[in-house]
């Protein structure tokens, strides 16, 4: 008996292991990195200069206005999936097709997402052919300044809103479905139903789904900007993950590229405290 | 109850042409793939004349997308099996037995799922070059065990948290050790889990452009997604053939979709409901 008490240690131990060396000690060292030179200054500390050459660059700058961007676009990348799954689950006709259609392209890498995305959203392509024949001119919708960010968000969008979807089918059968048939016989309509009784009662899967929706907009989008238009044109679709990665990987700037990082944690962590107390504030969290 | 009905079918009709535009990007790039050249360039919307498999067989040898392939399959394969063995045992003894630092351990794994790679990106990268294991395999498989074993560990905890104690403690009185339990209980109790975890897991590593890319710089060790951004160069005067490339990437995972749909889902709305 005296060594099993040992064998919860041991059945923890490898992967423990693996996270430490390849987690946590990375986490400590990239913030202590950040402190230090790159190039001829390297591993000397050189304080906040990091943070400076940050906040006088441009392109870092514009990256941090995209994320405002996002933020901005966040509800609507919320509101989508819900909708769907409202109707859903209020069983529209052809709704377990839907449900499967709509699911697919979440397994889809975002490479393989942005590289289709290419094809459609080429000058001559789908997309275009489609506002043709509305009477609308073609639009350059990766080579415009003004639309590419949006024309990537929306290739996100598409790729991903299939998941928050099955999160929110899920939270929908936790809902009390008493609720919501003595509101239908009281005769309200919609979108009353939807305000007064399936928003309050799905309180904590939204505010779920609208934080990972965060995350993987500052998170996720790598693939798709790499293959779509690797930041360009002139920068304006940058992001803080692109702007690290061609820190680190292209410019050898390492510990430039590691104060970005601490910088974008440190985003995600105000955003998402800011969206709770949001959340709380407006009454819709028990 | 007949205006109810009508807006039911009225909502469908948006729904449905959502349907189509989630359906008809991915028609589009087979029926590219499966023109010639000259097709594509007189009229890229026409259905191919004849189908024929030039493009995918291009894509496949001249492109290199063969090597490619194999050092994702082999890469993500060990990547999975390590995730559910290591998952599996550190899930069983985190979600079932009580030890001291248990509950530490569950929430150090809650955290880290919110960590996200972005913020270690530049450290791990020289913590994997003072080990030896920038730009090799077995660097790549750490790498991905490191980054998806919160989550599955998580998974796996959540599970065997449910799975009652009586059940231990019988197989306990049997004359068990707690790796005996865990061999002979556990791990058959917790396929189903297992196989939602796996093949997320084997989604998410499959997938993965920007661990392969930091890790992997060097040409010969593509992984297939790295492989397809750099088709979109090599192939830029044959978008046949780069759609074809699309393709072959695009395949394993589709047919995954399509034979564990149900358990994908589970997957996922496991991991935003438990815990």
């Amino acid at each position: 008996m005296g060594v099993d008490r040992l064998a919860p240690y041991v059945l923890v131990a490898p992967a423990v292991l693996i996270l430490v060396v390849l987690r946590l000690y990375p986490l400590a060292l990239g913030v202590n990195f950040s402190f230090t030179g790159d190039g001829e200054r390297d591993g000397t500390a050189v304080g906040l200069d990091n943070y400076a050459t940050l906040f006088d660059d441009p392109l870092f700058l514009g990256s941090l206005r995209n994320v405002a961007l996002l933020v901005l676009l966040l509800p609507v990348a919320v509101a989508i999936p819900g909708l769907l799954a409202t109707f859903i689950y209020l069983r529209v006709p052809g709704h377990r097709v839907f449900r499967g259609v709509y699911f697919f392209p979440a397994v889809l890498s975002p490479v393989i997402a942005g590289a289709i995305f290419n094809l459609l959203l080429a000058f001559d392509g789908p997309a275009n052919a489609v506002l043709g024949a509305v009477g609308l001119g073609p639009v350059d919708w990766l080579g415009d300044p003004d639309i590419a960010l949006f024309a990537v968000v929306g290739v996100h969008v598409w790729a991903t809103f299939g998941m928050a979807l099955v999160v929110f089918l899920a939270g929908f059968s936790t809902l009390d479905s008493t609720l919501l048939d003595a509101a239908r016989i009281d005769g309200a309509a919609l979108p009353r139903l939807i305000w007064h009784v399936i928003v309050p009662g799905l309180s904590r899967t939204i505010q779920f789904v609208f934080v990972t929706t965060m995350i993987g907009l500052l998170t996720s989008m790598f693939g798709l900007l790499y293959v779509m238009t690797g930041g360009g044109p002139g920068g304006a679709t940058y992001l803080p993950e692109y702007y690290i990665w061609i820190q680190q990987g292209q410019l050898d700037r390492p510990a430039l590229a590691s104060a970005a990082s601490t910088v974008l944690f440190l985003v995600m962590v105000v955003v998402g405290l800011l969206q709770i107390s949001l959340l709380r504030r407006s009454g819709r969290v028990d | 109850m007949a205006a109810a009905r009508a807006g039911r079918w009225l909502a469908s009709v948006p729904m449905a042409a959502l349907a189509l535009a989630t359906i008809y990007p991915l028609v589009f790039t087979t029926n590219v793939a499966l023109k010639t050249r000259r097709e594509y360039v007189l009229d890229r919307f026409a259905p191919a004349e004849a189908p024929h498999a030039d493009n995918l067989v291009t894509a496949w040898e001249s492109a290199g997308m063969a090597r490619y392939f194999t050092t994702s399959l082999i890469v993500v394969t060990c990547a999975v099996v390590l995730l559910l063995w290591l998952g599996s045992m550190a899930g069983f003894a985190i979600g079932s037995l009580r030890f001291r630092g248990s509950r530490t351990l569950f929430l150090g794994c809650l955290a880290a799922l919110f960590v996200p790679f972005q913020v270690i990106m530049v450290p791990l990268a020289r913590t994997m070059a003072d080990l030896g294991l920038l730009d090799t395999r077995p660097g790549l498989v750490l790498a991905y065990v490191a980054q998806f074993l919160p989550f599955t560990i998580f998974l796996m905890a959540s599970y065997y948290a449910h799975i009652p104690a009586e059940i231990v403690d019988a197989a306990r009185i049997d004359g068990n050790t707690t790796f005996g339990v865990y061999r002979r209980i556990m791990l058959p109790m917790g396929t189903p889990a297992l196989i939602s975890v796996g093949i997320l897991d084997a989604l998410f590593c499959w997938n993965d452009v920007l661990i392969a890319l930091l890790l992997m710089p060097s040409a010969g060790n593509r992984t297939l997604m790295v492989g397809v951004t750099s088709l979109r160069g090599q192939y830029s005067d044959n978008i046949p053939v780069f759609a074809a490339g699309v393709l072959i990437a695009a395949v394993p995972v589709l047919v995954i979709y399509l034979f564990f749909q149900r358990h994908i889902a589970e997957g996922v709305t496991a991991g935003s409901t438990k815990g």
